[in-house]
């Protein structure tokens, strides 16, 4: 399974971009690492405004942080990393500085 | 990368105390990483009255880093984080639990670049990351 926990600053990503952002995370994971879009797992954490800081300074940074199914070449995770990173630029207006994109190991339990 | 968590009372902390605390932790991160300031982010989560806190603490400082550095500055740096957060808050530092969890500094794009390992940085990778700031 894949999961995306999604860390945004109150204001900066209108409410009605959410699900298309999260349906773009699932065709895109899938679309590299193969499994159902229907089975991705997307949460938004929002932090209120004055709550998250970046250099010191109030933030503008989303972080999405994935985690995909262990084992994956380095290639493909760069792969998917920046294919993330370009679509939610594209959506979203930000800046390469303005996001976070991480594609980890899931842990095994 | 690197990103803090702070899990805080409700109401617990004025701005300012979170932007000192932001600073302070940014300061101190970078003075004994190097890394870009650019790069720290500090994010305070508050836990709404009645509800159980997130990590069984009141207050709890929840980093995740790069992978790679020794147990000795791992430990020095949770140290120092936790001691600005007692400074800033007036919470003694001894009810101030805290970890630092880390991964592979290749798992993570920032900037627009894959992170290189700790101590890998090298002036090129400053050079595009000020690049990438300052577009």
């Amino acid at each position: 399974m894949i999961t995306f926990n999604c860390t945004i600053q109150e204001g900066i990503i209108p409410d009605d971009l959410r699900p298309a952002l999260a349906s773009e995370l699932a065709r895109i994971s899938t679309g590299i690492l193969g499994g159902d879009p229907a089975e991705v797992s997307v949460q938004w954490i929002e932090v209120p405004h004055g709550f998250g800081f970046r250099g010191g300074e109030l933030s503008t940074t989303s972080a999405v942080r994935g985690e995909i199914p262990p084992g994956c070449e380095q290639e493909t995770r760069v792969l998917l990393m920046h294919a993330i990173q370009d679509r939610w630029m594209e959506l979203t207006g930000c800046t390469t500085a303005e996001l976070v994109v991480s594609a980890r190991d899931r842990r095994e339990t | 990368m690197p990103y803090y968590r702070c899990i805080i009372p409700k109401d617990a902390l004025s701005f300012e105390q979170r932007q000192d605390i932001a600073r302070a932790f940014t300061d101190i991160h970078c003075d004994s990483t190097g890394a870009p300031r650019s790069f720290v982010s500090v994010a305070f989560f508050e836990t709404p009255d009645g509800e159980q806190p997130e990590l069984g603490s009141e207050y709890y400082l929840d980093g995740g880093n790069r992978a790679g550095r020794s147990e000795e500055v791992k430990q020095q740096l949770l140290a120092d984080l936790t001691q600005a957060f007692s400074d800033v808050s007036g919470v003694p530092a001894e009810q101030i639990p805290g970890r630092i969890r880390e991964n592979p500094a290749s798992w993570t794009m920032e900037g627009g670049f894959v992170l290189p390992e700790p101590g890998q940085e090298g002036p090129e990778w400053y050079a595009e990351v000020a690049a990438a700031a300052a577009d």
